[in-house]
């Protein structure tokens, strides 16, 4: 261990630009966990739920947007300028968002038809509710787009990312990286700053936080909680969704069971973080993203087992996870 | 289908100490019993009907009892079960692998001891943490040794160990009692002494629950605090409880690598066997002592099965866990009385149906119409 | 075609009609499955004999592969393929007379349980699997009940090698690892030279084939040149990141980078490789399966020196004007499936094959229908045809085929990669003699 660590000073040392793209490859992947983390974190920390379809919300996104995407790019020819790639970035954005916001609908239907009859249930059957409703969704992509694995259609013979990657980072930033992983840090960092700012700064947001700490007493107030557990269960949905629309606009092939890994890495990193927090979220997807792609460069063995190392060993320090609030929002 | 011996004037029969049945109870005992037994007999009446899909429920239903201790007493959800399942049964496989040794109850006993060792562990562990916490840990946990049999080349990989004389994935299957059997014989066998350790391992918990060990697991699943204050050594009970409970998964998951004669880390290991074992005691119902065991075939059955009978085997098995949500909670052993009361009632009153079938229609146009409702405020917002 | 092995009991030495019927039990069926219309013209009376033993009813055939989930890159390709071979042998009047019933299951994780299954619903024989670890899991059952199973993958190297020795009921369609590991460090070596090549990296998937296929590749290329191994990576199977492996290659700047990435890792790989610019930090990459992928590619994704391995199929070689078979697969599977046929198309196609033209000529001997030992008896040292050329399932139940390596470019008439410069190796140059065990063999070369 120690030797390791030395070496990896000394890399850092002589090859600085190696360092910062294994970190760049951490934050990346940290921020996609984010996304998808957080809303399964809002949704626990307000509905007291641990929602096992929320993958599912994230395959949905990713799907949703390779079909959406191959559509808009397939109306314009391949950006050869500034302004066609203005516009080709215009519309991978448009579809990004529609994605998303498809899940919007879906979860609040979701929520409003089988899982708000749950809420006063034993947990078990919250998860057993939610784990039938992950092979429903599974299925239901699978019957809609095909069982196999998707990409968005080529433009001018490049796959999305490849397009949007002619942006040189190296002029910027003095070393060659994915442009499109970089714009997919700049969203992860935008959702989080927009979170805070929806939980600290609207009144909405502080009427969901209030719902959290005491649902009798917002109740007796006069909120209706049955509209905020719907709006937080969508908001959660469009976050998975957004997670997996930007996701899938990467180098990764999308399919119906892609949810699977995703829910078992956000639990790694909500339980990091500490249940319910958006801060926590935030600082265990970036924890789990960076470490477990720095411990895969220095030991490529431990890949597999990294991220639930880490939760084991944060669980048994600091139980409530680095930011726990138990079910409040902060 | 525990009962409690309490005083209700009908007549029981004491079996021993402690344990009374009614006679119907004792006549459905003996009669689940023969069952179980003819299984071997019957098997070839429909393809669906499969010895090895049985025994394998029965296997997977027994580590589901074993979770359920956790479960229905001390209110703890474990969603790392397979780890013992899997210690069970890869502790089989490395004595057949690396000690050379084929004779079943030593593999069987080899398996235990793997279990024992890591429940022993994990359980000194997590024996504080309750709710989501212990969930997510005791995940955490199973993933953990998931990653490490996945990713350790002496165990495999995901090509597993075999349970087969050498370790070789020809070879003749262990010894059982000494006998050196055909794979056919040897898997009846097998699947007999699976009865016998069934039923040891039920009366066991049976037992257990009804000592004060178990009123005491009982009384911290309420309130730990006030078990606490009244005496009770807390992590001490709810560390041995997951001992037990580690156990049964651990004697369940020899039994099944010895049944399957191999070995791996997705089919013993990864976190949705964890997910399937708790949703087998649910299914089957957890409030009962036989429920798991129930819900362990039917579930087993339905995912073996569905996949031959249609492509869209998870929106089947979804659809079937979510209507146990929705209108079997008590879980298919759990909900008997209702259903026959309930038949009983209809066979006397055949209008009831009606109301039935109105009550159901109400409930999807109440579904339809919240779901309208939620559209409509997410386009226009509340008016 | 110069190196086919030649079938050792039929000794077919020419390519005219006569020799090829005698050597693939003389009928209709085998001339439909080596994809030769032409030739059918005219051989109706080759047919079975007849026998009043052969049964009346359809053979039951059942087929495990990946239908759903990411590995179904590779296992509908096998489906399609047993499927297209299912319909030419119904169309040239079946096994014997006996039309072919598949069934298609998905294998899951389940491929004993699969297996029995099958045989208790009567199957006369069974294909698949695609998982290498699900075929392992399956011998013992196989050898026990005594129902033929032919592979269409499940290419554990030392399967039929070491542990297996005696095989009755068990046999294996695809080339195994060592012939497209080998093949992989022979191209790199034809490419650039053995002196140019002073380091090479791995990156694998994290289970059992990925471990195999390193070591051999990494056998074979050090004992073809003096290079060092400066990085091995293995990623998750089905990994949704390949970066950390991407940037460590990119910054070892090896000379060779070996993959053995299939299905959406390959993709994954090669997509998130050229977004940090890893086709030039080396001077080759070889992937044995990367051609899988050949539906899935951009044109973006195979830019740069990347070289795939085809197993032992490639539709377009040798030239379609020289050998049609290839190319009319190829428009079969378009026609059918919309879909170009990769290696494991053939492993679907080669599997029923082997099994439908060894029972013909075993239905042939006996006259009538023949037992399961006597087909399996066939099997052994059968020699047959498909449009991916000749093969023979040696007596240690595994096929012996070409091995096809060439260099992936873009093609845009059909929509995907096409491979350029194929080599084709005999099965000689690339695997051990029988007898010998791969690493053995590799350690004396």
């Amino acid at each position: 261990m120690a030797v390791a660590a030395a070496d990896l000073l000394l890399q850092s040392v002589t090859d600085p630009s190696g360092w910062v793209i294994h970190t760049l490859n951490g934050l990346f992947r940290g921020f996609i966990l984010f996304m998808i983390a957080s809303g399964l974190t809002i949704i626990f920390g307000v509905l007291g739920i641990l929602n096992l379809a929320h993958g599912e919300f994230y395959a949905l996104g990713a799907l949703l947007f390779v079909s959406l995407a191959s559509y808009l790019t397939g109306l314009v020819v391949a950006p050869t300028d500034p302004a066609s790639l203005l516009l080709f970035g215009v519309l991978v954005l448009v579809a990004i968002l529609v994605a998303a916001a498809v899940l919007i609908p879906v979860s609040a239907v979701i929520e409003t038809v089988l899982v708000r009859k749950i809420y006063d249930r034993d947990e078990v059957y919250q998860l057993l509710l939610t784990f039938g409703l992950l092979l429903v969704l599974i299925d239901l992509m699978k019957i809609s787009w095909g069982p196999g694995t998707h990409r968005p259609d080529a433009v001018g013979g490049e796959s999305l990312n490849q397009v949007v990657d002619v942006i040189p980072m190296e002029e910027w930033f003095g070393f060659s990286y994915s442009s499109y992983a970089i714009f997919s840090i700049f969203a992860g960092a935008v959702v989080f700053l927009a979170l805070l700012w929806f939980f600290d700064r609207t009144k909405t947001g502080r009427i969901v936080r209030a719902t959290a700490i005491n649902r009798e007493m917002a109740t007796a107030i006069g909120v209706s909680s049955d509209r905020v557990f719907t709006l937080v269960f969508a908001m959660g949905g469009f976050f998975a969704g957004l997670a997996g629309a930007i996701h899938s606009g990467s180098a990764i092939a999308a399919s119906a069971d892609m949810g699977g890994d995703a829910l078992v890495l956000s639990f790694v990193v909500i339980v990091v973080g500490g249940l319910g927090s958006i801060r926590g979220a935030f600082v265990g997807a970036i924890l789990v993203g960076v470490l477990s792609r720095w411990m895969t460069w220095q030991q490529p063995a431990l890949e597999l087992a990294a991220p639930f190392a880490l939760m084991v060993v944060v669980l048994l320090v600091r139980p409530e996870g680095l930011y726990g609030t138990w079910g409040e929002i902060e | 289908m525990s009962t409690s011996d309490q005083d209700d004037g009908k007549r029981r029969i004491r079996l021993f100490k402690g344990l009374y049945l009614t006679p119907l109870q004792l006549v459905l005992a003996v009669a689940g019993i023969l069952a179980l037994f003819l299984v071997p007999e019957i098997e070839g009446v429909s393809t669906r009907l499969s010895l090895t899909t049985i025994h394998q429920g029965i296997l997977w239903g027994m580590a589901a009892v074993g979770l359920n201790l956790l479960l229905r007493h001390t209110e703890l959800v474990s969603f790392g079960h397979a780890a013992f399942f899997g210690a069970g049964a890869y502790g089989g496989a490395i004595v057949v692998n690396f000690l050379g040794v084929d004779a079943g109850l030593v593999v069987l006993f080899g398996g235990v001891t793997l279990a024992l060792f890591f429940s022993l562990l994990i359980g000194w562990l997590v024996a504080e943490y309750r709710d989501i916490y212990f969930a997510l840990l005791t995940l955490a946990f199973g993933q953990v040794l998931f990653a490490i049999a996945l990713g350790w080349g002496t165990l495999g990989q995901d090509e597993g160990l075999f349970l087969r004389a050498g370790g070789s994935f020809t070879g003749d299957p262990p010894t059982l009692f000494a006998l050196e059997l055909g794979l056919r014989q040897y898997r009846i066998l097998l699947y007999y002494l699976t009865i016998v350790l069934l039923v040891a391992s039920l009366l066991v918990m049976w037992r257990l629950i009804n000592s004060p060990f178990g009123n005491a697991l009982d009384a911290i699943g309420q309130d730990r605090t006030r078990a606490r204050f009244i005496g009770i050594p807390v992590k001490r009970y709810v560390w041995a409880a997951f001992v037990v409970s580690g156990v049964y998964g651990g004697i369940a998951g020899a039994l099944y690598g010895m049944r399957r004669l191999q070995v791996t880390p997705e089919g013993t290991l990864e976190v949705f066997r964890s997910g399937e074992i708790l949703f087998m005691a649910i299914l089957g119902g957890f409030q009962t002592l036989l429920g798991p065991v129930i819900g362990g075939i039917v579930l087993r059955w339905l995912l073996e099965n569905a996949r031959f009978v249609t492509e869209h085997f998870e929106l089947l098995t979804g659809l079937v866990l979510i209507f146990v949500v929705f209108f079997m909670p008590q879980g298919i052993l759990g909900s008997l009385p209702k259903i026959a009361a309930g038949t009983r009632k209809r066979a006397r009153n055949p209008g009831m149906v009606g109301g039935d079938l109105s009550t159901l229609g109400t409930m999807f146009a109440d579904a339809a119409r919240d779901a309208a409702r939620t559209i409509k405020i997410l386009l226009f917002g509340v008016k | 075609m110069t190196g086919d092995i030649q079938p050792t009991d039929t000794a077919a030495k020419g390519f005219d009609r006569r020799t090829m019927l005698k050597a693939a039990g003389g009928s209709a069926l085998a001339v439909a499955l080596a994809g030769c219309s032409d030739l059918l013209s005219g051989s109706e009376d080759d047919g079975g004999n007849g026998g009043e033993e052969i049964p009346d009813e359809p053979i039951k055939a059942g087929l495990q592969t990946f239908t759903e989930g990411a590995a179904s890159v590779l296992g509908l390709q096998a489906q399609y393929g047993a499927e297209e071979a299912v319909s030419r042998i119904n169309d040239a009047d079946g096994v014997a007379g006996r039309e072919i019933q598949l069934d298609v299951v998905h294998e899951a994780d389940a491929h004993q349980e699969n297996y029995n299954t099958f045989v208790e619903e009567g199957k006369d024989v069974t294909f698949g699997p695609i998982s290498s670890g699900g075929h392992l899991s399956m011998l013992g059952e196989i050898e026990d009940s005594g129902v033929i199973n032919v592979s269409t993958d499940g290419t554990v190297t030392t399967l039929f090698e070491e542990e297996l020795t005696d095989p009755t009921y068990a046999f294996r369609f695809q080339n195994h690892d060592v012939m497209e590991a080998v093949s992989a460090a022979v191209t790199a070596v034809e490419q650039l030279g053995a002196d140019n090549i002073d380091t090479y990296a791995n990156i694998n998937p994290n289970y059992a084939f990925g471990e195999d296929e390193r070591r051999l590749f990494s056998a074979a290329i050090e004992a073809l040149t003096d290079a060092d191994e400066v990085y091995s990576g293995f990623p998750d199977l089905l990994a949704d990141d390949m970066s950390t492996h991407v940037t460590s290659v990119v910054q070892e700047e090896p000379d060779v980078l070996f993959t053995s990435c299939w299905g959406g890792d390959a993709t994954l790989l090669l997509d998130q490789g050229q977004g940090q610019g890893m086709p030039d930090a080396t001077d080759i990459i070889v992937g044995p399966v990367l051609y899988g992928s050949a539906n899935d590619y951009t044109e973006g994704d195979i830019q740069g020196n990347i070289w795939s391995g085809s197993r032992n199929f490639y539709w377009g070689f040798p030239d379609t004007d020289r050998w049609s078979p290839g190319q009319e697969l190829f428009e079969a599977a378009q026609e059918a499936e919309n879909t170009i046929p990769t290696a494991h198309y053939m492993s679907g196609y080669g599997a029923v094959t082997a099994w439908a033209t060894a029972a013909e000529k075993a239905s042939d001997i006996v006259g009538g229908w023949p037992s399961q030992e006597q087909i399996a008896a066939t099997l052994e040292n059968h020699g047959f045809f498909t449009p991916a050329g000749y093969h023979t399932m040696h007596e240690s139940h595994q096929c012996y085929s070409n091995s096809h390596f060439g260099r992936m470019v873009w093609s845009d008439d059909i929509g995907g990669p096409l491979l350029e410069d194929v080599s084709v190796a005999d099965p000689r140059e690339v695997s051990p003699p029988p007898g010998t065990s791969s690493f053995d063999w590799l350690e004396n070369w």
